[in-house]
């Protein structure tokens, strides 16, 4: 019998009783223990009201760069350029947002895929942290949530890269699935949309390792393929062995820091006053941004972007969307002398000839001008080989003039 | 009364009525009604009394009580019996009585959904408390997640309820919280392998429901097959109450069978069967009668329109008042001929067998059959399509001189007597069930005691487990995958791949060369309709198509140009079976079984070329297609040379019997695996045929074995799916039983030489058939 009173006698049986275990099942290959999880990637276990919590915990100087962005610049946000880039949903205060990237076991979305890695980091006092909240198992979701909830409750606004789209709805439906509330009124800065429109015209692509290598000059050697991560967790939840999930941590702790610094360029590119960048494209990839919060400002960026230098073709789009600007608002002597500049373009684009001889046709009403200047545009679009379509608009449109002016003569 | 005139004529004249075969008169009944129950809403009465509904039939009451005290009910009436109304009614009060009920209707198609929703639109007019969407592929993705947000009655199919609402049902958490009836109506069309699958959907809603703590009631409703309750049972888990006493008022009705004229005694040959068709029904077109005609076959109800458009155009000279519906019409053409019946623009539909489901057409008055539909049920489900609730009606059976049709139409006492098909289902079936559970387990984790309705599966999610799709955390099974397994799971054998057929002579109001899309046609029947050469019908227009892009780097197009020619064409195929590995083998003292994996290859060879009209062959050709091979497990037993002999002397005679056992088993077999017959294939070979892959003709095999050396047939029962579910295994394992059940039913069928029943009709098998078929099964068992 055993009794209650000794624990130590019922562990030492317990202890043996494995032993007997291991004797029936037979001998097993050689295997090695594998080191804790905590001990290997550096964390401590923590302990939430659903259980212990494998938490990795880092904390970074405000004069940390990731790339060339010191993260402080996250800092200096203003209100007005939180608005801007959370579609006028987000909060004044940066130091109460909260950076979030989360990795899983797929993408495949609904109720199966599991966010394995939270990675959170805010800014406190004068340093920003990062933690990340790991699963060692599916069973240990409960905990991860209940670590999770309480920095969502804190939070002002969550600032993620394609979170509307992926990390956002897949933690809510984990939140849902254990039996949990969502903020589903917490503000969301979904920087990947205000990233579209400042970089991708510029870029191949918008992807988050392309902006943190090209924006923020910050280069990841070694880093994991986030394809590979799924892979990489059923490997560990299979053989326990957590050193191959090192890079994962890395990845994610990366990802959270490219959050914060990218917050503190686009805050820093969208600040009070004069632009204050020097490089035309990106002058004119902000100028984009700021058109649906400010137009003024944006036409700022676009002839700030003209005056210090652009390459051909993206002169050429800028040129157009501040002609856009300034028709907009009647400048009609600015805007023609914008789309008079587009027509040199290299590239035929019968976009500023159709928007000179509207002008000319309609609002100087000088048909005589308007018809050199559809001329002038068939000649250049049958020397470009522009499509069909576009040289029967323009003949058409000529053809019209002509009559008009046929008509006018003999009065 | 116009259409007793045309009947009596039609059963006197000297011309039709000794084709004749038999007539059967249903006479009218009176409605049974009962006042609306006094529990029921009164905005509901209100709404029923707008809509000119003072009373409820029986069965709707019935089912009302049923429903009111907490039972799941299947209402098995007849068509036009207001079955609709049985689930309507009480998912109208529970909706009134709270804010945050929710309901769910399942249909088996999308139009059927949207069909139920106009006439739900019709009942609410009054009633804001309803919101009802449907949500299925059609759903644009930008309105689903208002459909999700709004609607407290949800109309949906099993396809998307698996694939797009269960794995996300944390999106759904509000529905399913407050689910408190889920609706499957057409319930009938849930069997084999469809039908196995619905039910493991049905599992996975009411795990999630229990997660979400509601507990949803049933209410179903079928055409009448043999075992509707069973069927309910077995799709949703739990006992069902049954509702068969139909209320609804029935006018006089009479069946007729007709055998077209024999105008070839010598030989034997009668009339086409469907230019007989054609004429009775023009018959009754031509005096106003509203018809719909069903033919057995897309071509044929082409061909039938075609031929009735004819005829119906000299009286009236608006051929536009009769109009074709088929599967593979674009669903706006559907939609037209569909509201031109209810409206009554549109007098008479030939149609597939897709009228059969309970699309709204309204009433008609005459229903012709052309060719037996294949089922009891079918039969009766097309026969009333006829019928108003007060009035005479009809409906012609009008037999083809297929040995099926022609034993049905000089059997008339079997027709009339014979109880509906049993519809088969078997969730259990391990292929689809691990399908399911990898689905489940996606949805949430499997608790330790691995209850999914009523089985204990533990052993299936170890299974999953070691496969390493499944990771067992805790005492619970999660799932451990990149994948969605719902993707990799299609309820339905048929594969979405549709061919687009685009008209290339189309031209615009402005005569501008523009191509059109002017059809559909699935995969599966694409090779035998859309060959180069062929003419494709569209309401009975011919085309011809041109080009054929089925390559998979091609997107799949036929080219079809507008032609007007005067015959059309019928494929000629070719099967083969073959054995590809031998798995399992058991020596039997008369015979060997074996059980492995097969290829199984058809391939359209050629076309019959058939002038409209007088259905003559006028000419043939050849074609150049894709075999389609299909590699599937199989079950299969030899006939060694030792057993033949002690049957008979003579091969022609065996390789009868031979068929006629063939026949027999396939048909018998369902029985035991609880499946379709669809769901299995047979076919009598040899175990070493001339070469592998080459396929033949019904003709040439019969006569290959004939005249093969070495005679060792072999009979073949495969899974009809590609990969095999289990069937062929199951078949294996009970191959003595099933030899046994064939002697017996053999033996008990009181038939001369063969009827459908047994070892299938005797002019498509032979007069010495039955006879062989016994002596041989009595030596197989022996």
């Amino acid at each position: 019998m055993f009794s209650r009173a000794d624990p130590g006698a019922r562990a030492g049986t317990l202890e043996e009783l494995r032993r007997v275990i291991r004797r029936i099942e037979g001998p097993r290959p050689f295997r090695v223990a594998p080191e804790p999880p905590e001990t290997v990637l550096g964390g401590q276990l923590v302990e939430t009201d659903a259980g212990p919590l494998l938490t990795v915990r880092r904390e970074f100087p405000l004069d940390h760069r990731h790339g060339r962005i010191a993260l402080e610049r996250a800092l200096a946000v203003s209100a007005d350029a939180l608005r801007v880039l959370g579609r006028d949903r987000a909060p004044p205060d940066p130091r109460r947002l909260l950076f979030l990237d989360t990795e899983t076991t797929g993408l495949a979305g609904g109720t199966g895929t599991y966010a394995f890695l939270v990675g959170a980091g805010w800014i406190e006092d004068d340093r920003v942290v990062v933690v990340q909240h790991f699963m060692r198992d599916l069973d240990e979701e409960p905990a991860l949530l209940a670590a999770v909830a309480p920095l969502l409750e804190r939070a002002s606004a969550l600032v993620t890269f394609n979170g509307s789209g992926f990390d956002v709805p897949l933690l809510e439906t984990r939140f849902i699935l254990g039996r949990r509330r969502w903020p589903a009124a917490l503000p969301h800065v979904d920087l990947m949309h205000p990233a579209r429109r400042v970089w991708a015209a510029r870029f191949v692509d918008c992807r988050l390792l392309t902006l943190e290598r090209e924006v923020l000059g910050h280069l990841r050697e070694q880093d994991v393929a986030g394809a590979l991560i799924p892979a990489l967790y059923f490997e560990f939840l299979r053989r326990r062995h957590p050193a191959p999930l090192g890079p994962v941590f890395t990845h994610n702790r990366y990802d959270v820091l490219f959050l914060v610094a990218l917050l503190g360029w686009l805050g820093h590119a969208l600040g009070d006053g004069e632009p204050n960048l020097d490089d035309g494209l990106d002058l004119a990839g902000v100028g984009r941004l700021w058109e649906r919060a400010d137009p003024e400002r944006a036409v700022a960026c676009y002839r700030a972007a003209l005056a210090v230098g652009l390459p051909a073709p993206a002169a050429h789009g800028v040129r157009l969307r501040l002609a856009a600007w300034e028709k907009r608002r009647a400048r009609w002597e600015s805007a023609c002398a914008l789309w008079q500049a587009a027509t040199a373009a290299t590239a035929f684009d019968p976009r500023p000839w159709e928007e000179l001889a509207k002008y000319h046709e309609h609002r100087a009403r000088d048909a005589v001008a308007a018809q050199g200047i559809v001329a002038a545009a068939l000649h250049h679009a049958q020397t470009a080989g522009a499509p069909p379509r576009v040289m029967e608009a323009f003949a058409y449109r000529l053809a019209r003039l002509d009559r008009r002016l046929a008509r006018r003569q003999p009065s | 009364m116009l259409v007793g005139e045309i009947l009596d004529d039609l059963l006197t004249s000297r011309s039709t009525g000794p084709c004749i075969a038999a007539t059967r008169h249903f006479p009218a009944r009176p409605p049974v009604v009962v006042a609306f129950p006094p529990t029921l809403d009164p905005r509901v009465q209100a709404a029923l009394r707008a809509r000119g509904i003072e009373q409820l039939y029986s069965h709707q009451a019935r089912c009302w009580e049923l429903v009111d005290k907490g039972h799941s009910v299947v209402v098995v009436t007849p068509t036009a019996s207001g079955k609709t109304l049985c689930y309507n009614l009480p998912v109208l009060q529970a909706l009134l009585e709270r804010v945050d009920t929710r309901v769910l209707y399942l249909f088996p198609t999308k139009a059927l959904a949207q069909d139920q929703l106009a006439e739900l639109e019709g009942l609410a007019k009054n009633l804001p408390e309803l919101r009802m969407f449907t949500y299925d592929g059609d759903t644009p993705q930008d309105a689903r997640r208002a459909v999700r947000a709004r609607a407290n009655l949800v109309l949906t199919n099993p396809d998307m309820l698996h694939s797009g609402i269960l794995p996300h049902h944390t999106k759904w958490a509000v529905l399913f919280q407050n689910l408190r009836y889920v609706v499957i109506d057409e319930l009938h069309a849930y069997r084999g392998v469809f039908g196995s699958h619905l039910a493991n959907v049905i599992r996975r809603l009411r795990r999630l429901c229990r997660h979400y703590g509601s507990v949803p009631q049933f209410i179903m409703a079928s055409a009448t097959i043999g075992n509707p309750r069973e069927l309910a049972e077995r799709i949703v888990g739990e006992s069902v109450e049954e509702v068969t006493e139909s209320g609804a008022p029935t006018g006089d009705k009479l069946f007729v069978c007709y055998n077209p004229p024999v105008v070839n005694p010598e030989l034997g040959i009668r009339a086409p069967y469907l230019g007989e068709a054609a004429k009775i029904a023009t018959r009754f077109l031509r005096e106003q009668v509203p018809t719909i005609v069903f033919a057995q076959s897309r071509l044929s109800t082409e061909v039938l329109l075609g031929a009735i458009k004819g005829g119906v155009a000299d009286k009236t000279g608006d051929s536009g008042i009769v109009r074709g519906y088929r599967g593979g019409y674009l669903p706006n053409r559907r939609r037209a001929v569909e509201q031109g019946l209810r409206a009554g623009d549109v007098l008479g539909v030939v149609s597939t067998n897709a009228l059969e489901l309970g699309v709204d057409i309204g009433h008609l008055d005459v229903s012709v059959l052309a060719g037996y539909p294949g089922t009891i049920a079918s039969l009766w489900q097309q026969a009333g399509r006829a019928g108003r609730r007060s009035g005479f009606s009809s409906a012609v059976f009008v037999a083809s001189s297929a040995p099926l049709d022609q034993f049905m139409v000089t059997h008339p006492d079997y027709l009339f007597g014979a109880s509906p098909e049993h519809a088969r289902i078997n969730p259990d079936n391990p292929f689809i069930l691990v399908n399911h559970l990898k689905c489940a387990t996606f949805e949430l984790p499997f608790e330790a005691d691995g209850r999914f309705g009523e089985l204990d599966v533990r052993r299936e999610l170890a299974a999953l487990e070691d496969e390493g799709l499944l990771h067992r955390a805790g005492a619970r099974w999660h799932w451990a995958s990149e994948t969605y397994p719902a993707d990799h799971v299609s309820l339905r054998t048929v594969t979405t791949d549709n061919f687009l057929v685009i008209d290339t002579t189309a031209r615009d109001d402005k005569q501008t060369k523009r191509r059109q899309i002017i059809a559909e046609v699935d995969w599966g029947s694409a090779f035998a309709t859309i060959y180069p050469k062929a003419i494709y019908l569209v309401e009975s227009e011919p085309y011809e198509v041109q080009e054929l892009h089925f390559r998979e780097d091609e997107e799949k197009v036929a080219y079809v140009k507008r032609v007007s020619v005067d015959y059309f064409t019928d494929a000629v195929s070719a099967k083969g079976v073959w054995i590809l590995r031998r798995l399992v083998d058991r020596e039997h003292p008369a015979y060997l079984a074996e059980q492995g994996e097969v290829l199984v290859a058809e391939k359209v060879v050629g076309f019959k070329k058939i002038k409209m009209g007088t259905l003559e062959n006028v000419g043939s050709g050849e074609v150049e297609l894709p075999q389609q091979e299909m590699q599937t497990t199989s079950a299969w037993l030899s006939v060694p040379a030792t057993t033949l002999a002690r049957v008979s002397p003579s091969r022609e005679e065996l390789i009868d019997g031979l068929r006629a056992v063939t026949y027999l088993l396939h048909h018998l077999a369902p029985i035991f695996l609880l499946c379709d017959v669809r769901d299995l294939g047979a076919w009598l070979g040899d175990t070493t045929p001339a070469e592998t892959g080459v396929v033949a003709t019904r003709e040439s095999t019969r006569r290959r074995l004939l005249e093969a050396e070495q005679f060792t047939p072999t009979i073949y029962l495969y899974d009809s799916h590609a990969g095999g579910i289990g069937l062929a295994e199951r078949v294996f394992e009970i191959l003595p039983q099933l030899l046994r059940h064939g002697l017996d039913t053999l033996e008990g069928c009181r038939c001369a030489w063969g009827c459908p029943s047994c070892v299938g009709p005797v002019n498509e098998v032979g007069r010495r058939a039955k006879a062989t078929a016994s002596t041989l099964l009595g030596v197989l068992t022996g």
